[in-house]
């Protein structure tokens, strides 16, 4: 396994960036998130996570059809596709229209049709099953608006009329009622716009004013309607032969309604929509992301991610990758890493490893790494013996800031073809010099390793003790300075401890939690692979 | 910056576009396949540019675009099928900044930009993958399904053990998947380094 860096969004706990959760308990997995997968809001001066995100539809579109559904449509259409697109009820993959087979043109080989769309009756095909609807007696006459018409069926189930019945039925009492959620539970009548409307002329209707709920049929008429576990299902059961005669509950959930037990009775589905969300700063309500209208385009018009203002950080470890390569072409070539000895740790000894930064701002930056402190007894990020011995391990990381430079755009365009001579030049001389450096005497492996571009290689060292067990998983603090283009000296202080002024009011310091993950620790007594 | 995978320099083509094809490779109809520039090809992989259309004149069976990679055993062939009483193959386009995994059956009609396929999968015939989609390890995806845009897609009828039968949508993927995966694809192009020894 390769070692892997997670960042940390402060949402899980209370305050503004506080220490995050000890690396090891398996709980604290959810404050941990692949960068790419972050938010930044700059308003807040934070990172944000889809977990803490507000969430709001921006569109609806079919997945299958790709048509984008006007949200007026939406309502009326159940949340599924109305257009022809449906989903096989035993597979689930995409249904198809197909044509009955043309009249046989009595040299025994079907005639070429001459309609444009094939004869009459058709029906719904699955490619990948071979279920078609002509088996649950569900054909059409015309290959168009079929859902128009499969649509009409689910509209007359009695439970959909009694629930239409309901929704009108209570319909009148729903601004009273909604007001008065908004006014006995603080904060709902910010999220409900049907609260807000109504919130100002309080017409206090009373609650208990409501007529009495009569049924359109009684629940033991519905019973009969053969929907569950009556005598025709016991029966069916009875001579049942095999369990694919019985509709998983895969295949049955997915329903509105209840539907019968037997496969053979299922129904194709209209395929439900898919949205595009834009998302919100939950804390200062900002725009985080914004998708443009069309829903097959993947461009934003607001686009705030942690990966354009944090340094993105990636692990390696030489031993693992470096040691092997020129001895072993051959699986090199076939693209199959030799990864069997690759990333385990075995407790008891040191290892090297990198941490390559790339500074993702048009501004040089200053970074600062610290090993967050395992027990608050415990003095120092370093390798201090008396910390050896209370935790299973311990990590030394270069304790000076050091500089990352500046991204340029330049460098994207060029990196195409210098960068094969500056790898090779890395890979080739650099690390292979500082591993026999370090296989001598430790000379360097701590500290900044190379500059490139905008990318900083720094090494650390991670002594691991003989009864080490787990990971080596330790949660790094990553502090940086960069200059702001805008000044805002009276902005910091309240509500963002995270941002503090230094020195000059151009020069800012961000900070945030990581979790590092080197990989499995081997205990000391099983070694059972030759190659260690 | 993780560490390059050497290539045998005997066994791979390097064209003036920075293609890099290997000689394993099974290229059929090589004359009907456009290969963008920077894309490779791996040993053992299939490419069926002879499936063309019937007719005369030429015509472009599969293409793919830049920084594109068919991996080790990979076997593209166009989709076919009978409209109207003709038997016929239809032309495979795909995008920019397009891996497609180890030992992947590819019948897909449109696969779009910065898509990402997994290992072992079986993309069915007339499949339209949009931008920026992605298809799980192992997965097998039914004959004309559209994947949209920002999609991961999963499942397959032999191991599923959340009762998912064939490859369908899992999840949305994160808003900036496509700087993930450019960046990625250049940078897999860039350690895809030769070897002389």
């Amino acid at each position: 396994m390769a070692p892997t860096i997670h960042y940390y969004c402060p949402c899980q706990s209370g305050e503004l960036l506080q220490t995050p959760p000890p690396p090891h308990m398996a709980s604290s997995s959810a404050s941990f998130h692949l960068l790419h997968s972050l938010f930044f809001c700059e308003e807040c001066d934070a990172v944000r996570c889809n977990r803490c995100v507000a969430v709001e539809v921006s569109g609806y579109y079919c997945p299958n059809c790709l048509f984008e559904v006007p949200s007026a449509s939406v309502r009326a259409e159940k949340n599924r596709c109305a257009r022809n697109c449906f989903s096989c009820p035993i597979c689930r993959s995409t249904l198809q229209v197909v044509a009955s087979d043309p009249p046989d043109g009595g040299d025994g080989r079907p005639s070429a049709s001459l309609s444009n769309v094939g004869e009459p009756p058709f029906f719904l095909y699955c490619n990948h099953c071979r279920w078609d609807s002509a088996e649950v007696g569900i054909t059409f006459e015309k290959p168009t608006g079929l859902a128009a018409q499969l649509q009409k069926f689910e509209d007359s189930a009695p439970e959909s009329l009694e629930f239409e019945r309901l929704k009108e039925h209570f319909e009148p009492f729903l601004p009273a009622a909604s007001a008065a959620l908004a006014r006995d539970v603080p904060g709902v009548g910010k999220y409900n716009p049907l609260a807000r409307s109504r919130v100002g002329r309080d017409r206090t209707a009373n609650k208990d004013e409501m007529p009495e709920y009569k049924s359109r049929m009684e629940i033991s008429v519905l019973g009969q309607l053969g929907s569950e576990g009556d005598d025709s299902d016991v029966d069916a059961l009875r001579r049942m032969e095999n369990v694919e005669e019985i509709a998983s509950l895969e295949q049955r959930w997915g329903n509105s309604w209840t539907t019968s037990l037997r496969t053979s009775d299922l129904k194709p589905l209209r395929i439900p929509l898919h949205s595009k969300v834009s998302k919100r700063c939950p804390t200062c309500r900002h725009i985080l992301i914004k998708p443009e209208q069309k829903a097959q385009s993947v461009r934003y018009k607001i686009k705030l991610v942690a990966a354009n203002y944090l340094p993105a950080i990636t692990v390696g470890i030489p031993h693992a990758s470096g040691t092997d390569t020129a001895r072993r072409p051959q699986t090199k070539a076939t693209g199959v890493s030799d990864d069997r000895n690759a990333g385990i740790l075995t407790a008891g000894k040191s290892y090297p490893f990198h941490l390559a930064l790339t500074n993702p701002l048009y501004d040089p930056i200053q970074v600062r790494l610290s090993v967050q402190r395992m027990h608050v007894t415990a003095v120092t990020d370093g390798t201090a013996p008396e910390k050896a011995r209370r935790t299973p391990f311990a990590v030394s990381l270069p304790t000076s800031p050091f500089p990352v430079a500046a991204f340029a755009e330049a460098w994207e365009y060029d990196d195409d073809d210098d960068m094969f001579g500056l790898e090779d030049d890395d890979l080739g001389l650099d690390v292979g010099r500082s591993r026999d450096r370090d296989g001598k005497g430790k000379i360097k492996a701590v500290g900044v390793l190379e500059k490139r571009a905008n990318v900083t290689v720094v090494g650390g060292e991670v002594v691991i003790g003989k009864e080490a067990r787990g990971h080596v998983k330790f949660n790094m603090l990553v502090s940086y300075t960069y200059r702001s283009d805008d000044p805002l000296p009276s902005e910091d202080g309240a509500g963002t401890p995270s941002r503090t002024v230094v020195k000059s009011p151009e020069v800012k310091t961000f900070t945030f939690y990581t979790v590092v993950d080197l990989g499995p620790i081997l205990p000391r007594e099983e070694k059972i692979d030759p190659d260690i | 910056m993780e560490a390059p995978v050497y290539y045998s320099k005997a066994e791979f083509i390097e064209t003036d576009t920075g293609n890099k094809v290997s000689r394993r490779a099974t290229i059929a109809g090589p004359q009907n396949i456009i290969l963008g520039g920077k894309t490779i090809i791996s040993s053992s992989a299939i490419i069926r540019g002879d499936l063309r259309r019937t007719g005369p004149g030429h015509a472009v069976v599969i293409s793919l675009g830049r920084y594109c990679l068919v991996g080790e055993g990979c076997v593209m062939r166009p989709p076919y099928k009978t409209y109207r009483g003709n038997f016929n193959y239809y032309p495979m386009k795909i995008g920019d900044y397009v891996h497609i995994g180890a030992n992947t059956v590819v019948e897909a009609a449109t696969i779009g930009n910065h898509v990402v396929i997994g290992k072992n999968c079986v993309i069915g015939k007339f499949t339209i993958i949009k931008d920026c989609a992605q298809v799980a390890d192992n997965t097998v995806i039914p004959p004309n399904t559209v994947i949209p845009a920002l999609a991961l897609f999963a499942g397959s009828p032999g191991y599923n053990p959340e009762g998912i039968l064939v490859g369908r949508f899992v999840e949305d993927l994160p808003e900036s998947t496509q700087e993930m995966v450019e960046s990625q694809t250049k940078q897999y192009y860039s350690r895809f380094q030769p070897l002389d020894r």
